[in-house]
């Protein structure tokens, strides 16, 4: 099993008169190579869970391993690497850098890597041609369309060639025909050996075809219908 | 003597470093009664959170302490202005019974409390903390030093005053026979530098030998060569160089080395010399570390490490021994 959260629990606040427990008791099992979505209304736990996952933030009790090791507890040192290399983030508002260029948002997370500023772009380059987006390298990236800087979010979660990437609400910002091709890419990226957990409640998602399983979170628990 | 801005300085440093070692402590406390590395409780995954914070405080807060060794002496030698009959560090130091003590304690302060760093290093080497229980056990043994340090340098600090009549440096050191007690008596300087060039000449080798391939008695003589050595340079450079260094061969003062008059090579001589031979003895203290979950790697790289920094440093100690001394010899003086 490639990703397993064993009774994972996470409270924020915890002791606090604002305590809120995002989830409880979690038992999950994702396989390698699969598309999984996580479903489930706004405040569920999808996000919290996708964290977990993500090694954002360790549960407060509870185990949560990516190919057998718990990435979340490991010192923050070995973490990064791990993270870095294991896992993509798409996320919700793209979280690009407006002022820098398409090709050098890409190319953001293989500077703490050492690699050559040449290697980087070709590296880049090749991910903007897969993404039908080369003719956007120079832009700023507060200048293009919600498809194209989707577009740009996907090549850098891609860029470290990590095997599992995780979507927080990908298409929230997409209207029907960019979400399509939204989830044509990650089909294409589960084809190549990726595997790919979205959290979204759009069911444009959920019934898209490529989707393995549909994992349903309410209040913080998965719901087994 | 505390309105002072180097008095106040180092009690407020004191302070602070005391606060986060007795805060430390109470996570070290809890380590020892909780804490379990199998167990995905709560508690455990809250401990592994606070001993990176508590941790890191105390790194910090230890590694400032040992830096507190420069500070104390450049402050007792700005005291020495207003204490009369003292000229350097020395005479405000034996001004009363606290300065010496407070002295010698941070420097042992260094190799302790740097002993604890190395281990925090070690530990978040590896991904499972394998040392987490032995360095707060240690954190929790060496804490009465630090309190006896920050308390013997209060007490210095308070009962400084400009009316105590102390010693010069010259009559502490000197080699007059007429100014009462002097430290130096019975080291002959042949003697000294035989022994001290030959204990280089000695620990080279070993060293070398060590890098080249791995032998725990070896080892282990290595670091006792660097406890030998650092007692033998101490003496070497007081009683034999520091004269060569001040050009008058009576004046063997191990503090006015330091000040701006003389290029503050003092300062070049003890940095090479305490780090080397702190670096040199911990190359065999972390040994029994090397059978600890994950950390075979993290202590061979760092002995090697280790071994290779105190050769270095004591390359440099050499040199800088040895300049002002082979100066005089080959040009007949300065």
């Amino acid at each position: 099993m490639l990703i397993e959260l064993d009774n994972t629990t996470k409270i924020y606040n915890q002791g606090k008169p604002n305590e809120v427990t995002a989830l409880h008791g979690v038992n999950l099992q994702i396989e390698g190579r699969t598309m999984v979505c996580l479903q489930g209304a706004s405040g569920s736990g999808k996000s919290t869970l996708l964290a977990i996952i993500g090694c954002v933030f360790p549960p407060t009790s509870g185990r949560a391993s990516i190919a057998g090791k718990q990435l979340s507890r490991m010192p923050d040192r070995f973490l990064t690497i791990h993270r870095r290399e294991k896992i993509g983030f798409i996320f919700q508002q793209f979280n690009l850098l407006p002022r820098l260029s398409v090709l050098d948002n890409i190319t953001l997370p293989l500077l703490p890597l050492g690699i050559s500023p040449r290697e980087r772009k070709t590296k880049a380059r090749k991910l903007l041609g897969q993404l039908s987006i080369s003719h956007r390298e120079n832009f700023p990236a507060g200048q293009i369309s919600g498809g194209e800087m989707q577009r740009v979010a996907i090549a850098r979660a891609l860029i470290n060639n990590q095997p599992i990437i995780l979507a927080d609400e990908p298409t929230a910002h997409l209207d029907s025909r960019l979400s399509m091709e939204f989830m044509q890419i990650m089909t294409d990226l589960k084809a190549s050996g990726k595997t790919i957990i979205i959290a979204s409640h759009d069911t444009l998602v959920s019934e898209h075809p490529a989707i393995d399983k549909i994992i349903n979170i309410k209040d913080g628990r998965i719901d087994v219908p | 003597m505390f309105l002072n801005s180097w008095s106040l300085g180092l009690t407020l440093a004191g302070l602070i470093i005391l606060f986060l070692g007795v805060f430390a402590c109470r996570t070290a406390v809890r380590v020892l009664r909780y804490w379990d590395p199998q167990s995905d409780s709560n508690l455990q995954i809250k401990l592994e959170n606070e001993i990176w914070l508590a941790s890191t405080l105390v790194e910090y807060g230890l590694g400032f302490q040992i830096l507190t060794v420069v500070l104390f002496v450049l402050a007792a030698d700005t005291f020495c202005q207003v204490i009369v009959g003292a000229m350097c560090a020395t005479g405000a130091l034996l001004a009363n019974n606290f300065g010496m003590p407070a002295l010698l304690v941070k420097l042992a302060g260094v190799f302790v409390y740097g002993f604890w760093i190395v281990l925090h290093k070690l530990d978040i080497s590896s991904e499972t903390y394998p040392l987490v229980r032995i360095k707060y056990i240690y954190l929790l043994l060496i804490l009465p030093l630090l309190v006896a340090d920050i308390i013997l340098q209060s007490l210095y600090i308070s009962f400084l005053s400009p009316d105590i009549i102390t010693s010069c440096c010259a009559v502490v050191f000197g080699s007059s026979k007429e100014t009462g007690r002097n430290l130096l008596e019975g080291f002959s300087r042949p003697t000294l530098l035989a022994l001290y060039y030959g204990s280089i000449i000695a620990l080279t080798g070993m060293g070398y030998v060590l890098l080249k391939r791995w032998l725990v008695p070896l080892a282990v003589l290595f670091s006792t060569g660097w406890i030998w050595f650092l007692g033998l340079a101490t003496i070497a450079i007081i009683a034999v160089f520091s004269s060569y260094i001040y050009a008058m061969p009576y004046h063997h003062c191990p503090f006015c080395i330091l000040k701006p008059e003389y290029h503050y090579v003092g300062f070049a001589l003890y940095f090479t010399l305490i780090p080397a031979s702190f670096f040199g003895l911990t190359t065999v203290l972390v040994e029994p570390f090397k059978r600890r979950n994950n950390l075979a790697g993290s202590v061979q790289k760092y002995q090697q490490t280790a071994i290779r920094i105190s050769l270095l440093l004591l390359l440099l100690l050499t040199v800088i021994s040895s300049y002002h001394y082979l100066l005089y010899r080959i040009s007949g003086g300065e």
